[in-house]
């Protein structure tokens, strides 16, 4: 018999580039998401969600074949026992959350601007997904006035719970897979060539075969050699304000 | 029906190859004697784990998957259950040592007579533990250099005497550990290098700590990271005496007619029902599963579930709670703070530690400097969640962002407790555990205090914007378990004895943090980790004379 244990769970050698078009959307849904995620995070004098190839990661994580890359990211799991079953339930549920919801705001472009969401400028696409969202447009952090945020979108930091998608409706749930393939290791099909990473100042590894070896470090931005009493210590008096 | 397999039977059974489990499994075997060791979840090991935040952080790889063990919440009886992923603690060989963070201070010498201290608090079960400190401490010593920890002893002012140093050096420092201790220095308070369960050198053929920052929720690739899945359980499996096997699902708790306990059965990695017999019974599971394993092995003669003629078993349950404050800190002004580098933790201060009743509350925590998470879960409340506001905040803020945590010392409140959910099962259709909880009117005025508290810290910081994450209700996001089966001298006010064994079968005992009498303010793991070992070798001294009590 097949062990279905976790321990045991083969590798597939797939990789997340190994097709350049969709495996699970239509050629019209990805050129939309492609829109909608250039939009989520838009490109600047840095790249944005476009360049990162964010709409790649979401196809793939869609395909149901992408969930968890090997260790060394050579290819991806091949997800067994009970827990196959619940990916398969999960991913079929957020298929169609996407397939309906892309539907929606693809109707909601034809019937406002009657023009494909792509076709549309950038405020123009702002307004629909501001209307998709429900919600107002994100305001700037200010860091130098007084409001107090207690409560608002992004919620509190990551804790010992993991940060789901489960439950969340469509526009949200695009918004948080944006995120995860602009900065998600590359081996997920985003983050190409480590964009996510460059535009906000993360040295991440260059692989996760990296990690494991114990390759990667983030030796460099931290303060080897300090003693404690830290405040007492030389390498620390250099940081004095 | 597949016939029921039978496997010899054992002198000791462990359910649960996790803190107290693998800490168990190393002493029995080590002493010559044959343990078999259940594990629900799988062995993995050092090179299955990796630096991918996706896989950990969000798609659950060490954590349960919440669609096949759900549990449920509520605040008080009268309101309805919610599903919720709440204590993720892994269910794996290493258990909650898998994915920790691996803070390992002691516990003070106060810590151990709340009671005697304080008094009767309204509302609240307080009680003293029925050991002290000086009973764990050659323990608590054994566990940090058998483990293998790092820290500098001496530096937490607090801590009761202690018999040796840590087994490697401290751990180095990080940029946010340093505003952290320098903003202390200013206020006239202290800081040191957070214990840890890591060594930073070369320690008994284990490589150091390579700082790669992937630490706290996830597996470690290097084995820097003291898991019991690295340690202890190797150590038992090197002596031919532990059998150990994972992805075996215990289902129930099985009893011989004169009351004591015969074995388990459980469900094999196959799918096979197994009856295994042991002559000790030892719950690892953590307080959550051992609760529920417990009440499910119901029967005529235990009929509120095994081992509860107190009715406690459950009752009293504590979990901290990881709340913090969030520093925003200008770039134009502030050298970067690279939250990501280390270990996701940096630097630690017990100064808030006592109970000073001029702060309107009783006791304290310990507080340390954090990340706020990596690239994809980096956020606080109130972050611009898509379009430019959003990337400006990622870029401006990512490397100019830290928190100063607190892990609320909760108070033991009986009605506060785990039971069976009577509607929600898991996929193996057995009913899963449902929480009951609501915090201790302390619990809200400590946290609160503290919170605010972090934030005076990091103002002195230098930090721009400042952003309380106070306490609303417990979620169970620190995975500390503790307190459903208390320890006690009387048996009609605890479940186990001063040596974890259950007061109802003498066979029967409870190694996990659902002993704890009291929550403490420091992390449990090292405390439940000593205590086992501490047991373990009680259970050793007195069958070896052939005697079933002292």
């Amino acid at each position: 018999m097949v062990s279905q244990s976790q321990a045991h769970w083969p590798t597939v050698p797939i990789s997340a580039r190994d097709v350049d078009g969709p495996l699970f959307f239509t050629d019209d849904e990805w050129t939309l998401v492609r829109a909608a995620t250039a939009r989520i995070i838009p490109t600047d004098y840095d790249p944005g969600a476009a360049e990162a190839d964010v709409v790649r990661f979401l196809d793939r994580f869609l395909s149901g074949d992408f969930v968890y890359a090997s260790a060394t990211g050579d290819g991806f799991l091949e997800i067994r026992g009970k827990e196959a079953e619940a990916w398969q339930a999960r991913i079929r549920h957020r298929q169609s959350v996407y397939r309906e919801g892309l539907a929606a705001l693809k109707a909601l472009s034809l019937d406002k601007y009657a023009k494909d969401f792509h076709e549309l400028s950038d405020d123009e696409q702002d307004a629909l997904l501001v209307e998709t969202s429900g919600r107002p447009k994100p305001r700037h952090v200010q860091l130098h006035d007084d409001e107090i945020f207690n409560s608002g979108e992004g919620g509190p930091p990551p804790t010992n719970q993991p940060v789901s998608d489960a439950g969340l409706g469509f526009f949200d749930m695009l918004v948080a897979h944006t995120r995860q393939g602009f900065y998600a290791d590359p081996v997920y099909g985003g983050n190409k060539n480590f964009v996510g990473w460059r535009v906000i100042g993360f040295d991440g590894p260059k692989s996760l075969a990296d990690t494991v070896a114990g390759r990667y470090t983030t030796t460099d931005y931290m303060i080897m050699g300090a003693t404690w009493p830290y405040p007492q210590s030389p390498r620390v008096q250099r940081f004095g304000r | 029906m597949i016939p029921r397999k039978k496997p010899e039977p054992v002198e000791v059974l462990i359910i649960g190859a996790g803190a107290s489990g693998g800490t168990a499994a190393k002493v029995f075997t080590e002493a010559g004697i044959r343990v078999v060791a259940l594990d629900r979840g799988p062995f993995l090991r050092n090179e299955q784990f990796s630096g991918d935040e996706l896989k950990y952080l969000n798609r659950n790889y060490v954590w349960p998957d919440p669609q096949l063990k759900p549990r449920t919440y509520r605040p008080d009886e009268e309101s309805p259950e919610e599903e919720v992923q709440f204590s993720p603690t892994p269910q794996g060989v290493g258990g909650g040592t898998i994915h920790w963070g691996g803070i390992v201070p002691r516990m003070t010498e106060d810590d151990f007579r709340l009671r005697s201290l304080h008094g009767d608090i309204p509302g609240a079960s307080l009680v003293d533990w029925p050991i002290e400190y000086g009973d764990l401490e050659p323990y608590y010593t054994r566990v940090e250099w058998e483990l293998g920890t790092s820290g500098l002893a001496g530096a937490n002012r607090w801590e009761g005497p202690r018999s040796k140093g840590y087994p490697t050096k401290p751990v180095e420092l990080t940029h946010y550990g340093r505003v952290f201790a320098q903003a202390m220095k200013k206020m006239g308070q202290s800081t040191f290098p957070i214990p840890q369960a890591m060594v930073t050198e070369p320690y008994r053929g284990r490589n150091p700590h390579v700082n790669s920052g992937f630490w706290q929720q996830y597996g470690d690739p290097v084995g820097a990271k003291s898991s019991t899945a690295n340690t202890f359980i190797p150590d038992a499996l090197a002596t031919g005496l532990l059998d150990l096997r994972p992805d075996c699902y215990v289902r129930e708790i099985v009893l011989h007619p004169d009351g004591t306990a015969k074995g388990v059965i459980y469900t094999d990695a196959d799918g096979n029902e197994v009856e295994q017999l042991a002559d000790i019974v030892i719950c690892c599971a953590g307080a959550i599963e051992t609760t529920r394993l417990l009440q499910l092995s119901k029967s005529a003669t235990h009929a509120n579930g095994l081992a509860n003629s107190s009715g406690l078993l459950g009752a009293n349950a504590t979990f901290h709670e990881y709340l913090f404050a969030i520093g925003l800190f200008d770039k134009e002004v502030v050298d970067p703070l690279y939250p990501w580098a280390g270990h996701y933790m940096n630097t630690m201060s017990f100064d808030y530690y006592q109970t000073d009743y001029g702060r309107g509350h009783m006791l304290g925590t310990l507080i340390f400097a954090s990340m706020l998470g990596h690239p994809v879960n980096w956020t606080f409340p109130g972050r611009p969640t898509w379009g430019q506001a959003s990337k400006d905040t990622d870029r401006d803020l990512f490397n100019h962002s830290m928190k100063l945590g607190v892990m609320v010392q909760d108070l033991p409140v009986e009605s506060n407790r785990v039971d069976l959910d009577p509607n929600v099962v898991d996929a193996w259709g057995l009913p899963v555990a449902r929480i009951t909880h609501t915090p201790h009117a302390n619990d809200f005025a400590q946290a609160k205090w503290q919170v605010a508290k972090n934030m005076e810290i990091l103002e002195v910081a230098g930090a721009s914007k400042i952003i309380p994450v106070n306490l609303e209700k417990i979620t169970g996001n620190c995975c500390h378990e503790m307190g459903t089966a208390r320890m006690g001298n009387d048996p009609s006010k605890s479940v186990v004895d001063k040596w974890c064994q259950t007061h109802d079968v003498p066979n029967l005992y409870i190694f996990d943090g659902s002993f704890f009498p009291t929550s403490t303010g420091v992390n449990p793991t090292l405390t439940i980790m000593a205590n086992a070992w501490r047991c373990t070798e009680r259970i050793i001294h007195v069958r070896g004379k052939g005697r079933t009590a002292d």
